[in-house]
């Protein structure tokens, strides 16, 4: 078994609270929740950056993590990188109010901003283990498949 | 005179990202409110028409957490006029703060370093009034 991590991208906006909401959330995701499971990049190092960074979404399976309904980190990263596997839109999950606040900075946060992280960082774990659980079933039935055409038997490998 | 656009990189693995971040937002909720703006980084990358248009030839100040420079790259790319390229690690090292806090949080030496970026900011805007 291959062992795979999952890239993140998050959309980290300055203009809206969402964007705060989706950065601690990818940053306790990283941290905390999926450590050693997950890898992030910068979102704007897919122009700043070279070929080695445009092949993030190729080379891991990928979630944009945005903070308003604009989805750039989704976008940016589709125009420069790759197809994205899952999408987390802040805005529908925490509703387009409360991510388009104002209050952006650290000490702005309202008093249950870390349920809100809660929440979307969850969210990231689910879509997270939904990636890593298809790509192991994909690898176990290709490995089936070559077992069962290599003894020339059923790739149920019991008959 | 149109806002001076304060652009942050916000990088997300290292905490001269969040200083920056953290800087411009200063700047423009507390500081120069009337002077100054912020636009989303990440709106600027996906290249958008509508932010490009906006960006046109806007004085633009850039802060950056490490040497790629993705704020000022991509202000530029967008058509921003970059009168300043700030490097936060710069300022941290002027500080003497080689220990800021974290990607996710700030310590007392990472918020004293938001604040000095954040004055040299005002700084620079008080003089472009003045011209």
């Amino acid at each position: 078994m291959k062992e795979t991590k999952v890239g993140i991208v998050s959309c980290s906006g300055e203009e809206c609270l969402g964007g705060t909401i989706s950065r601690l959330a990818t940053r306790k995701v990283l941290e905390k929740l999926r450590m050693g499971e997950t890898v992030t990049i910068c979102l704007p190092l897919f122009i700043a950056g070279g070929e080695e960074e445009r092949l993030f979404a190729k080379v891991f399976p990928t979630i944009a993590v945005d903070g308003c309904s604009k989805l750039c980190a989704m976008r940016a990263t589709e125009k420069y990188s790759g197809k994205v596997n899952a999408v987390i839109n802040v805005a529908e999950i925490l509703g387009e109010e409360i991510a388009l606040s104002e209050l952006v900075s650290l000490k702005e946060l309202p008093e249950n901003y870390e349920e809100m992280v809660d929440k979307v960082a969850n969210e990231i774990c689910r879509k997270i283990d939904k990636i890593i659980s298809d790509i192991l079933t994909k690898e176990a039935l290709e490995e089936l498949e070559s077992e069962g055409k290599s003894s020339g038997g059923c790739c149920c490998g019991s008959c | 005179m149109s806002k001076v656009v304060v652009i942050p990189c916000s990088g997300m693995g290292k905490v001269y990202g969040l200083i920056a971040r953290e800087a411009a937002l200063k700047v423009v909720r507390e500081l120069k409110k009337d002077e100054a703006e912020t636009k989303c980084l990440a709106y600027l990358v996906t290249g958008d028409e509508e932010i490009k248009n906006y960006m046109q030839g806007k004085k633009c100040i850039t802060i950056d957490g490490c040497p790629k420079m993705c704020a000022a790259k991509n202000a530029k790319e967008a058509g921003a006029e970059v009168i300043e390229e700030l490097k936060s690690i710069e300022f941290a090292k002027e500080k003497r703060a080689m220990k800021p806090g974290t990607a996710t949080n700030l310590n007392e030496e990472g918020w004293g370093v938001v604040d000095y970026i954040a004055d040299k900011i005002v700084e620079i805007i008080d003089k472009m009034e003045v011209k």
